[in-house]
């Protein structure tokens, strides 16, 4: 009988939350030198830094295009993230309002991240190699 | 057989997981192992043991329930030892280290914060700080889009604006949480957020902890917080928690 204890999981709540602290039972915690670890592979794609993605032409043309969808003489005046503005902009919908032209700044990396998740259900290995190495150096 | 480690308590730790589901399928048994006045949670390993979501689950829940009785050390998912004697060699040899450390995180949990922006709110924001990109939009959008160029240079100044938002922001966050944390850790940037911090809390003042989350929240509807908590306090076990994660690699 496991008993655990009530999370306290705000904003996206549900997988995103799970993921959350996923992320900590993978990167945080006692290491002990003298126990060997379980290799990461493919979940190490996780430290990659956004800002890296964030400066590319891609990312400016989809930040233009989110920009010229937006409407100027709403958003200043109203309190922001109202329901009528969302209609407008939210691409399709599927994730609600986090997804869009700023997820979009670095969707390649979110892929990986998805595909990483993927992996970590799945076993499959694609992207191997360049997590593992990084994960030697890690832990030399 | 080799040994997988969950975490590291007191012998004195009032309740500690025993017999529940650990990693593994099937799952393997929990069990303790005892060493002077420390205890080590443990269980078989299995030998194809992989970051598997069904896993790093197992190996949470075996923490959180150990951590809900009392204060626990929790090591990274993936640890494996040997053989039990090799669990209890090092639990005598680093004894004085824990016990002062769990000393440390008694009474104590932690409680990750990450936020990222509400993509609509953030650019409207961006969009009234600074009129020199509102009228580059309206520009644009009279010349039926603008350019290749003009889009690029527009989208390049939002990208900016954007960016120093969310810099801006992420300080906002973790000067109004911290008052309330016992410590605080830096986690790692990625792409899903613009501030990754984990908190350590007394379990007495977590109400207070999560109410200025709740003011936060409101005072920055352009942000969406996502907390975690309690959780054991796996950004603290090394003795400098205000040390970034990065650094002590």
């Amino acid at each position: 009988m496991t008993v655990v204890p009530a999370q306290q999981t705000g904003g996206g709540g549900g997988s995103s939350g799970l993921y959350d602290v996923l992320e900590l039972v993978l990167d945080r915690g006692l290491v002990i030198d003298a126990f060997v670890r379980v290799s990461l592979v493919g979940i190490e794609i996780l430290k990659i830094d956004v800002r890296v993605v964030v400066a590319s032409v891609d990312t400016y043309l989809r930040f233009a295009e989110a920009c010229n969808r937006l409407d100027l003489e709403s958003g200043p005046r109203k309190s922001p993230g109202l329901p009528d503005i969302v209609g407008e902009i939210t691409e399709s919908g599927a994730r609600g309002k986090s997804k869009g032209a700023l997820s979009g700044a670095a969707q390649t990396i979110s892929d990986a991240f998805q595909q990483a998740r993927g992996e970590g259900q799945s076993e499959s290995r694609p992207r191997a190699r360049k997590a593992t190495a990084r994960k030697r150096e890690d832990e030399e | 057989m080799t040994t997988y480690v969950y975490g590291i308590a007191a012998r004195s730790h009032p309740a500690l997981p025993k017999d529940m589901g650990g990693v593994g399928t099937p799952a393997r048994p929990v069990r303790v192992l005892q060493e002077g006045e420390l205890a080590a949670i443990v269980s078989d390993a299995p030998e194809d043991l992989r970051p598997k979501r069904k896993d790093l689950l197992a190996h949470q829940n075996v923490l959180s329930e150990a951590g809900a009785g009392g204060a626990v050390l929790p090591m990274r998912f993936g640890s494996v030892a040997p053989d039990d004697a090799a669990v209890t060699g090092v639990l005598a040899e680093r004894a004085e280290h824990y016990l002062e450390r769990l000393q440390a995180l008694d009474g104590k949990v932690e409680y990750n914060v990450k936020a990222s922006h509400d993509q609509e709110a953030v650019l409207h924001r961006v969009m009234s700080d600074n009129p020199e990109l509102r009228a580059l939009v309206e520009s644009n959008r009279q010349a039926g889009g603008g350019s290749y160029e003009d889009k690029l240079r527009l989208g390049e100044m939002v990208a900016g604006a954007v960016q120093a938002r969310e810099g801006e922001d992420a300080a906002v966050l973790r000067q109004a949480l911290e008052t309330a944390a016992a410590a605080e850790s830096v986690g790692p940037e990625s792409t899903g957020w613009l501030a990754n911090l984990s908190f350590l809390v007394d379990r007495e003042k977590a109400e207070e902890f999560l109410a200025a989350v709740e003011r936060v929240r409101e005072g920055n509807p352009h942000l969406d917080v996502r907390v975690n908590g309690p959780l054991p306090p796996y950004s603290f076990v090394e003795p400098a928690p205000s040390e970034p994660a990065e650094a002590r690699a």
